[in-house]
């Protein structure tokens, strides 16, 4: 009778175990087509946990995920192309108007009238932080299917700002529930929570058959855990992977990379409250003994670009239009020299007036490059002579409001929008928000002014080719490289590329 | 006799640890903080036996003057906690009444935070590096000293040695340093012999974290940190620091266990 009981028991507990251990993926009908997808880019710490475009940067969650869309939309150039919107017409410098097609329609089944798109963009400039102050809005008028937004004043990249994921058209009238906003994207959210969003097709997807019935995306923020998910199948796609990790998924037989060069740079600004960094010279030097081809060669397992300025090379006013500071160590000693630091105790670092050169480099470690490069120039400065000491922390605001740094790193999307503007306005100004460095210069001042007023594109581009190459002749920051971003899928996974914009991932287009 | 050899044989490994990460800077094959980019992540082999990492530095040169950052920054940190802790629990243990309740809630405030997580918190805090590591490690630390020594003073303030010292007019502070501390010395080595593996474990947990040794300083916490990524791609990388730590909290567990058994009266 004992053994029976303990037989049961055992049985019991087995069964209990099995359950437990069981998937919860099991419980999704096995027929619908489901698609999992592990990110290292979703999380309360991007501040995109969330389906609402106008708060903060949930946006790029709405666009991402493919539960929104903008009236305009970047292509590979990073160049604007109608999305929702089927035209637009400049009518003055101040005035733009928009027709919106006339077939598309939210998940909810309602139409989406010039009405519906006044009523989200007010709502827009209302709540968030960024649009306000990007867009310039006076007045949005609405007739039939057309939009006619009247600005404050110029704004050349208007358009350009309508296509930025804040810009994601939702339905007023249906609200805000659970995180979750009715848009027009080929998939709609059924839950969203800091750790996951869950999505279910759109039938009434005004577009293409969205392919997929089910797509679970899951924030995986740390590198090993979202390696092995992808390699014992948990997800059938990753965003993230570290790149040591990439040479596990050579397998074409089993896997496919999909990969796309972004604005996304590694900049180092200088600090020119630092003495010695004052000088010009101190400056090129440091910048010249960078070594940029072996950070993104060795370091980056070729994921990145060297850069040269802010911006790459598949927009008409990045890459090697502009001229910076070659890897040259020698000039770089001889600079420094001229600088008057010389190595007179013979210690391998170079002193003035008994002083020697020691500068604070500060970045943080939530971009798995960062502190990469710091660790590289570290070192390629102590060729020169010059001592690095690097702080790598995730409480890096506190240095940064303390003003504990004499070099900044951090990773910063130059052109969001396709436009050099914001790039300019956020970073070089006296105003600018990210001015670490406390850069200034009066022709620089003059220049962006200019670019605000300026609606020819191609004299946007000379200007934003001008602006670069005074910042780069100034050696106000270090443009290490630009990122290449790469999804790694299962070989049975189409429709999922890697957009230079970081914006468009789930797409009507994807299927298992 | 057993107890005896046991002693000797850690002892020594101790010994040969501490001489190698003393004079490590000056036996390392190559600059541990040399990166040559076209030798990265070079398995082992004839010219790196430990192979290279991402930056191509030689891992077997990074791995003995970690020994140094590792181990000294234990030491160092264990030396301080037992002296403060050991000094707060005899003051504590000998005065008694309120000078005893001051410093033993005190002691318990401390005792309230989780002892890792609390150091992670100030570590972070303070910035990283491996002092900071250190000194937020301390702050919690030292509380486990201070308990057990004003434990073994309550059992000895009583004898009568001590009892004959106060009525020949010893001073109090002569009477904790010359007949207090050398009765309890004993058990206190004997605990912080055994926390040594524990320091070293929480020390390189803090550099794992990224929030001790800070770049490019060899220490082994740190350089596993740096290479977890590459455990599949590259496992040289992490093998090696980790087993380093294996094999030094293995050789101070032992040796504590050595001393314990050598200084037991039972055995």
């Amino acid at each position: 009778m004992k053994k029976v009981t303990m037989l049961c028991l055992f049985i019991f507990i087995a069964g209990l175990l099995s359950t437990g251990c069981g998937s919860v993926d099991k419980q999704v009908n096995e027929k619908e087509k489901v698609f999992r997808y592990g990110t290292m880019a979703y999380g309360p710490a991007m501040e995109n946990a969330g389906t609402n475009p106008h708060d903060t940067y949930y946006g790029w969650s709405t666009v991402r995920y493919g539960i929104g869309e903008t009236l305009f939309k970047f292509n590979n150039q990073m160049e604007i192309e109608p999305w929702l919107a089927d035209s637009y017409k400049q009518i003055d410098d101040y005035t733009v108007q928009i027709n919106l097609r006339n077939d598309i329609i939210f998940s909810n089944g309602k139409k989406v009238t010039g009405d519906a798109v006044k009523a989200c963009l007010e709502d827009l400039i209302a709540k968030n932080d960024r649009a306000p102050g990007d867009l310039k809005i006076k007045t949005i008028e609405a007739a039939g299917q057309s939009v006619t937004i009247t600005s404050k004043e110029k704004v050349p990249a208007l358009l350009n700002y309508l296509a930025d994921p804040y810009g994601a058209i939702i339905d007023m009238e249906a609200g805000e529930k659970d995180r979750i906003v009715v848009g027009t994207g080929p998939y709609v959210a059924e839950k969203v929570t800091d750790t996951e969003i869950d999505l279910v097709k759109n039938t009434n997807y005004w577009g293409e058959v969205p392919k997929l019935d089910r797509i679970v995306v899951k924030s995986i923020t740390d590198g090993d855990t979202l390696t092995m998910a992808l390699q014992n199948g948990e997800i059938d796609a990753a965003q993230g992977l570290p790149y040591a990790s990439l040479d596990l998924f050579k397998d074409e037989n089993k896997y496919k990379i999909s990969s796309a060069n972004t604005s996304r740079v590694y900049q180092a600004a200088f600090n020119y409250k630092t003495k010695a960094l004052k000088d010009l010279r101190v400056r090129q030097a440091i910048s010249m003994a960078i070594d940029k081809d072996g950070f993104t060669r060795v370091l980056l397992h070729g994921n990145g670009v060297p850069a040269v300025g802010p911006f790459p090379g598949n927009m008409h006013f990045g890459g090697d239009v502009v001229k910076g500071q070659p890897y040259d160590i020698e000039e770089a000693k001889k600079l420094l020299q001229e600088a008057g630091y010389i190595d007179t105790d013979g210690d391998g670092y170079v002193e003035k007036d008994g002083k020697p050169l020691e500068l604070r480099w500060l970045t943080y470690t939530s971009r798995q490059e960062l502190p990469l490069l710091a660790e590289s120039a570290q070192d390629s400065l102590k060729k020169i002579g010059v001592k690095l000491i690097v702080n790598a922390t995730d409480n890096y605001k506190s240095f940064l409001k303390r003003e504990e740094y004499d070099i900044y790193a951090k990773a910063f999307v130059t052109a969001p929008t396709g436009d050099p503007e914001y790039y300019f306005t956020t970073h070089v100004l006296d105003h600018s928000a990210y001015n670490h460095g406390f850069y200034h210069n009066d022709n620089m001042e003059v220049m962006a002014e200019e670019l605000r007023n300026t609606f020819d594109k191609d004299k946007r581009t000379e200007l934003a080719i001008r602006m670069q190459q005074q910042l780069l002749d100034d050696c106000a920051f270090i443009y290490a490289a630009h990122l290449k971003m790469s999804f790694v899928m299962k070989k049975n996974v189409r429709g999922f590329e890697a957009h230079p914009s970081d914006y468009y991932e789930i797409t009507a287009a994807l299927d298992i | 006799m057993k107890r005896y050899k046991a002693l000797t044989f850690y002892g020594m490994l101790i010994l040969l640890l501490l001489v190698v990460a003393a004079a490590a800077p000056y036996i390392v094959p190559y600059d541990p903080y040399a990166q040559n980019l076209p030798t990265a992540l070079e398995a082992p082999n004839g010219i790196h036996w430990l192979g290279t990492d991402r930056y191509g530095r030689d891992i077997f040169s990074r791995v003995l003057v970690g020994a140094q950052t590792t181990i000294f920054s234990a030491l160092l940190l264990l030396s301080v906690i037992s002296v403060f802790g050991i000094f707060i629990g005899i003051i504590s243990g000998y005065y008694g009444g309120w000078i005893d309740t001051v410093l033993m809630r005190i002691t318990d405030v401390f005792l309230a935070f989780p002892e890792m997580i609390f150091a992670v918190a100030v570590a972070a805090a303070l910035g990283g590096g491996i002092l900071n590591a250190a000194a937020a490690l301390a702050l919690v630390a030292w509380t486990k000293y201070a308990r057990l020594a004003r434990g073994l003073v309550f059992t000895v303030r009583h004898m009568p040695y001590i009892v004959a010292a106060r009525m020949n007019g010893t001073k109090n502070s002569a009477i904790m340093s010359r007949h207090i501390l050398p009765n309890i010395a004993g058990t206190m080595f004997v605990t912080a012999a055994l926390d040594m593996g524990t320091i070293i474990m929480e020390l390189a947990g803090l550099s794992f974290l990224g929030l001790g040794a800070m770049p490019p300083m060899a220490e082994w916490g740190a350089m596993m940190n740096n290479g977890r990524s590459m455990i599949q791609t590259a496992p040289w990388v992490v093998v090696s620091p980790g087993a380093a730590i294996f094999l030094t909290v293995a050789i101070f567990n032992l040796f504590g266990d050595s001393v314990r058994d050598y200084l037991d009266p039972k055995q």
